[in-house]
């Protein structure tokens, strides 16, 4: 509960920053009503007698202009209210909604066949905000790693074993161009915590390796020196093992596949059945007597068993950090050291854990030696731990290498690629995990956020100095010390950091801080230091924090930096660096749903970030980004063709437009293709989005919503505006056709919003990168709206209202300036905004701009390939599967209907496996399925 | 059931049997249809074209706009070249005083609100070109705001068009009934302010006839206006606008006043007083005798009379013909400027060294 916040409601950026705009519509609206109120108080004057100016209405009382002028103001505002795009927040809403349910949810990219997890957008409100996020803050395991050790490589006596490509390798070839077969079977694990492959070491065969000794001596001390506890049955099938860390798992595990099977424990022996020792086939049960056990501490960093073989021999096994072992070798045999120093750097390059084994015979008489001082310092009362160590150091020397073994932390499928291609996108990836140092390290290597050409910083807890102070045992002496050191090493790290950023091309960074040292870095006075610092570098692990910690430093960046944070995870320890984050992001289908509870998207696995971000996230956000602009530029439009009339209208307050066309301007006329807009309007597709994932960077530097960009709109607002106004009203002051009669207020007035109309559906497919049918039907069917409208309004009489607009649109067009003025006006009022837009894609292209160029002559039907290519696992059972989920009905709401008999969920489950359709819709998807011409191959 | 079975079963449950199997009529092809066409929809794979606005698109589109709009600009341009138009301003020429001081204005306005007064007023006017008939006679007024919201509001269209309605002034206050609270046809200021200098027309030798029918649109004669609406204590009661009507003319047959209540948009406008119909000789000198009636001396205003023949395109308006002539010429204008600097400095369509991730790893 500590670690519990309060759940905040999340509003996107955009929204905020849509409010800023709205608020600066509201003070021009102001404006505009201030200067039309100040000229009607001037105009008023009984001189004008026709109009009988007098004291009987308040309005029109020349004798108090002050009265005049507010009360003018408040029919102006009701006159220029069409400038504040109510409608805006409608449509906007419509289309987050439909892009959520529709598009992300529905989105094939991300779902997950194997746990049959699509996406869920759970709010419909932060859909842009995925398109401008510039920090991931991530956790570890079962975000980006599977919780799952494997037993993965090994080396033995200086020759490596094991014939499995980590991710990370693949990745790596996969960037310099050459491609690695990789077989579907050797990356399936054969067991749980053993992914190895090697002929040469399996089913006995490592007795014709050069050196069998040392392979057996590295089996024995994986079956031996642990502390993990067997349980079930004996059999190598149903055994299970207990082990404090999935990693000692793996090894036992490791050893019971070599042949070496670790079956039974009892306080003083280990039982090994041993296959193939004495000779190929045979099996013989052996029984190790344990003397002592030396455990693993984090500073010892090592694990050493004593043991007695049934012959008598003494041995010392011991499995530890390399920098540990390699410290308490014996001399001699250094090509041994070097080449499995070099097998070390390979396999920790490869992002796999590694440990090394080493062993030590014993003689009983300096064993007996030691065990005295042992048992010594096992009883002592005082510093019995420091002690225990000490004793440790002395037998632990004189070590012979035998190998090491590589573990892998096996990571989410496809987690290098999309760090690496979210990484191009601009977005910088902290981790943030419980787990070592040591660990997040691994991991951070793993997954491409750290290599070895990048500057690393290090702050952390487990030094010397400090461990000294603790072990003194006073905490406030130890607080002053610790933030000391962290103001210290953080102040070393800044200045190091300002060189590098000094020099033009100094090593990208890294900072590796752990949870103690987070506590006081984020205290106020260094939390600047620290932003700082953290913002400079390209990665940042965090290690050992607290859920709290986790949300401190998701709202450090988000409140420090102004930046766009989203922070994914799976467990409830995620929860609130979820609900910290602008955008929070719950790994669904696995068990634990609080963090899907907290989040606002789920999705099943981490790679499918990169189609959340990339695809639907910089959809939403250019999309977005249109309507919000097409609003203010449209009722910008509108209503300062009204303001321009006021002018010669005596500042009245009259109407330039009907009541019924400008009520529904927005509702009607211009509605439907805005939020055509919204739905399908697409830059570059999925796949090219996914191919140049620069593109995003678009979004973090909000390139399509800038002040600059509503400048521009604004601009063309006011020119269009102008043109609407002047050019109807100027060409209309002669006689109107050879009959020589004039037009009046309301013909006038029809013909510019005639204009208007058309003109501004025009602009919006002007501004389209796919135009789709529905683009043709809803902006034809806008302008055909306000025709059929129009004809309907003009030939009826309405009860009630007077007839201004009677037959208007009739004896417009019966005259040619009607057609004229309409080819006129929208093309002289849309020339500059085409010019405009040629120029700027002429000389000053935007990114996705020159990405259309390039695939220009591409069909657009890549993402229905890219499904086929990318989940090519995705079987006709696994794609119905699919189907059923997406049924209608299936995610029907609650409704609080209960009836004891089998429901769709249990009668799924009762006939699983039966190939049965169970509906009539799924027997129309499969049958669509098969007529498809691409369906996925069984 | 096997895969390639073409029939389309339909899955129903019943509480007795249990889920079963039954044939369903609609055909398969159908169905895919709509599946199909719903999953472009959720996949967002609509099919689309994708228009990129490169340069040659751009140069085609000016040079296009431009060579349909400059001929229609010139035709519209000669067009309006061929009205001929004699404006002539009266307001100041037919009034005692002319003087911009106090004593002058009160004279003015003695002058015009006196209904005894002689406001007989001749103009001679010379025909500049051959003007052929029907030559159509406008008066113009300036800064008379007609489309003032006091003024625009206050009609009742229900009661100028039917009889039964003739209480309906509720919306033409200040002018919606006489004392006696008898409502007042045609009610409102519009119609009370109602136009009524006249004029008319002479050559040396004999009078022109001003034909005053057909100025009215035919929509306001026959349906907004009604036939069987006549004027009731119109202009009965101080103060007196304007004109007065006939009572024993229905509304619709008052064309004057249909095209004074059509309200103009702008506070100077031209309103058709009625038409000549015989043709007017170059150099033929007219006589125009006005009877000033109308006060716009209140406020200071303009009025004046105006002989126009008109064309295909309508009066005398160089407007339109400008703008299409510099609309399209600034689109030929700017082409040629798109050419120039596409020679200039030509971009090569999706050069991917353009990208801006690119370019920043060019310059470093």
């Amino acid at each position: 509960m500590m670690n519990s916040m309060k759940i905040p409601s999340k509003r996107s950026t955009l929204e905020k920053k849509l409010d800023k705009l709205i608020l600066a519509l509201f003070s021009v609206l102001f404006c505009m009503c201030l200067l039309g109120a100040i000229g009607s108080g001037i105009f008023i004057n009984r001189k004008y007698y026709y109009l009988r100016f007098d004291s009987s209405e308040k309005q029109f009382d020349p004798d108090n202009r002050f009265v005049v002028a507010v009360l003018t103001m408040f029919t102006l505002i009701t006159l220029y209210s069409p400038i504040i795009p109510i409608s805006l927040y409608v449509s906007v809403e419509m289309i987050k909604f439909i892009q959520s349910t529709q598009f992300i949810n529905n989105d094939l990219c991300m779902y997950h066949a194997e746990s049959s997890t699509p996406a869920l957008a759970r709010t419909s409100n932060l859909n842009e905000e995925l398109g401008q996020v510039e920090y991931i803050f991530s956790d570890k395991t079962g975000t980006l790693t599977r919780n799952l050790m494997e037993f993965f490589k090994c080396s033995i006596g200086g020759e490596v074993y094991g014939t499995g490509v980590s991710e990370i390798e693949m990745g790596t070839a996969q960037r310099s161009g050459g491609k690695i077969e990789v077989q579907k079977a050797t990356n399936a694990a054969l067991e749980k915590g053993f992914n190895f492959d090697d002929a040469r070491l399996m089913r006995g065969a490592w007795r014709n390796e050069p050196n069998p000794d040392f392979c057996k001596e590295f089996f024995r001390c994986l079956a031996i020196c642990h502390t993990v506890l067997p349980e079930g049955d004996d059999s190598p099938e149903k055994i299970r093992y207990q082990a404090a860390s999935p990693d000692e798992a793996a090894l036992v595990t490791a050893a019971k596949n070599f042949g070496f099977f670790f079956y039974k424990r009892s306080p003083t022996t280990i039982y090994v059945r041993e296959s193939h020792v004495e000779k190929m086939g045979k099996v013989q049960d052996v029984p190790y007597e344990i003397l002592n056990v030396l455990e693993f501490n984090s500073t010892r960093k090592r694990q050493s068993v004593v043991c007695c073989y049934p012959d008598g021999r003494l041995v010392l096994y011991c499995k530890g950090a390399d920098s540990v072992i390699y410290e308490r070798l014996a001399d001699g045999n250094n090509d041994l050291k070097r080449t499995t120093r070099e097998h070390l750097e390979q396999f920790g390059a490869a992002g796999l854990r590694t440990l090394c084994l080493a062993y030590r015979d014993l003689s009983s008489d300096s064993y007996e030696n030691w065990n005295e001082k042992y048992i010594q310092a096992k009883s002592s009362l005082r510093d019995r731990e420091k002690k225990l160590d000490e004793v440790a150091e002395l037998i632990e020397k004189d070590l012979v290498l035998i190998g090491c073994t590589a573990i892998e932390d096996k990571l989410q499928e496809g987690v290098p690629a999309c760090i690496e291609t979210l990484s191009r996108a601009g977005i910088k990836i902290w981790v943030l995990t419980g787990d070592k140092l040591e660990t997040a390290i691994n991991i951070a290597y793993a997954c491409k956020l750290i290599s070895n050409n990048m500057k690393q910083f290090i702050i952390s807890s487990e030094t010397d100095a400090i461990r000294e102070v603790e072990d003194r045992g006073d905490q406030v002496e130890l607080a002053r010390f610790m933030k000391e050191t962290v103001k210290n090493e953080l102040k070393r790290c800044h200045e190091e950091v300002q060189q590098y950023l000094c020099s033009a091309s100094g090593p990208k960074l890294a900072l590796v801080i752990d949870g103690k040292c987070l506590m006081y870095a984020l205290d106020p006075s260094l939390r600047v230091m620290l932003l700082n610092m953290s913002l400079y570098c390209s990665s940042v692990v965090c290690c050992r924090v607290s859920p709290l910690q986790k949300a401190q430093v998701t709202s450090l960046v988000r409140k420090g930096a102004q930046r766009i944070t989203l922070s994914i995870g799976d467990g409830a320890n995620d929860v609130s660096m979820i609900q910290a984050a602008h955008v929070g992001v719950g790994i669904s289908g696995q068990e634990g749903m609080q963090a899907v509870m907290a989040s606002d998207f789920a999705i099943a696995q981490f790679r499918f970030l990169t189609d959340l971000l990339l695809v639907h996230g910089r959809w939403s956000y250019a999309r977005i980004c249109k309507v919000v602009t097409y609003f203010f530029y449209k009722n910008l439009t509108f209503t300062l063709t009204q303001f321009w009339f006021t002018f010669s209208t005596g500042f009245s307050g009259q109407r330039f437009y009907d009541d019924w066309f400008q009520s529904l301007f927005n509702v009607i006329f211009t509605a439907l293709p805005v939020i055509i807009i919204g739905l399908f309007d697409k830059d570059v597709n999925a796949a090219l989005s996914k191919k140049y994932p620069e593109l995003y960077k678009e979004g973090i530097r909000n390139t399509f919503f800038k002040w600059r960009v509503v400048a521009a709109w604004a601009f063309f607002a006011i020119y269009q505006s102008l043109i609407f106004y002047y050019f109807v009203i100027a060409s209309s002051t002669s006689g109107m056709n050879s009959s020589g009669k004039m037009f009046g207020l309301w013909d006038v007035s029809t013909m510019a919003f005639t204009c208007v109309v058309v003109t501004v559906n025009f602009r919006l497919l002007m501004m389209c990168n796919t135009i789709t049918r529905w683009h043709h039907i809803s902006v034809g069917g806008s302008i055909l709206a306000w025709f059929i409208f129009v004809f309907i309004y003009s030939g009826v009489v309405l009860p009630k209202e007077q007839e201004n607009i009677y037959f208007v649109i009739y004896v417009l067009m019966s005259t040619l300036y009607f057609y004229v003025t309409l080819l006129l006006v929208p093309v002289a009022a849309l020339f500059c905004d085409f010019v405009y837009l040629g120029f700027q894609r002429w000389f000053f292209p935007y990114d996705y701009q020159i990405v259309q160029e390039i695939h220009r002559h591409e069909p657009d039907n890549s993402r229905i390939g890219l499904l086929e290519i990318g989940n090519d696992n995705l079987s006709p059972d696994e794609a119905r599967s699919y189907a059923i989920m997406q049924l209608p009905g299936q995610k029907s709401k609650h409704t609080g209907f209960a009836f004891d008999s089998p429901g769709y969920e249990s009668f799924f489950a009762s006939q699983a496996g039966v190939y049965v359709p169970q509906k009539a819709w799924d027997v129309a998807r499969r049958a669509s399925m098969r007529t498809r011409p691409k369906t996925p191959k069984n | 059931m096997k895969e390639d079975d073409p029939t389309v079963l339909k899955a129903e449950y019943s509480p007795s049997d249990g889920w079963r199997l039954t044939k369903i009529e609609s055909s398969p092809e159908e169905l895919t249809r709509v599946d199909e066409a719903e999953e472009k929809f959720t996949q967002q794979e609509l099919p689309a074209c994708k228009p990129i606005l490169t340069p040659g698109l751009v140069i085609t589109t000016l040079i296009s706009i431009g060579i349909i709009f400059v001929p229609i600009g010139l035709g519209s341009l000669s067009a309006s070249e061929h009205v001929v138009e004699i404006v002539d301003r009266y307001d100041d020429a037919c009034i005692p005083s002319n003087g911009d001081d106090e004593a002058a204005k009160r004279e003015r306005l003695s002058f015009i609100q006196n209904a005894k007064t002689n406001k007989t007023c001749i103009r001679n006017l010379v025909v500049p070109k051959k003007m052929k008939h029907p030559i159509h006679v406008y008066y113009q007024l300036d800064n008379f705001y007609q489309n003032h919201r006091r003024y625009v509001k206050s009609r009742s269209d229900r009661q100028y068009r039917s009889p039964g309605s003739e209480g309906d002034t509720k919306t033409c206050a200040p002018e919606s009934e006489v004392d006696d609270h008898r409502p007042i046809v045609p009610c409102g200021l519009i119609a009370w302010s109602l136009f009524n200098d006249t004029y008319g027309i002479s050559t040396k030798d004999n009078p022109i006839l001003i034909n005053k029918k057909d100025i009215a649109w035919p929509s306001d004669k026959n349906s907004k206006f009604g036939s069987n609406v006549y004027p009731k204590n119109f202009q009965k009661q101080d103060p007196v606008g304007g004109g007065k009507l006939n009572e024993s003319l229905p509304l619709s047959e008052q064309e004057d006043l249909l095209v004074w209540m059509r309200t103009a948009a702008l506070p100077n406008f031209r309103k058709l007083y009625g038409r000549i119909e015989t043709d007017l000789e170059a150099d033929e000198k007219i006589t125009v005798v006005i009877q000033n009636n109308y006060n716009t001396y209140s406020f200071d205003s303009k009025k004046q009379l105006v002989l126009s023949t008109t064309t295909w395109i309508g009066g005398k308006n160089d407007f339109l013909g400008k703008a299409y002539i510099s609309v399209g010429g600034t689109c030929l204008f700017l082409a040629i400027a798109f050419i120039l600097t596409y020679v200039i400095k030509p971009r090569p369509l999706g050069d991917p060294a353009y990208l801006s991730w690119n370019l920043n790893s060019a310059t470093r």
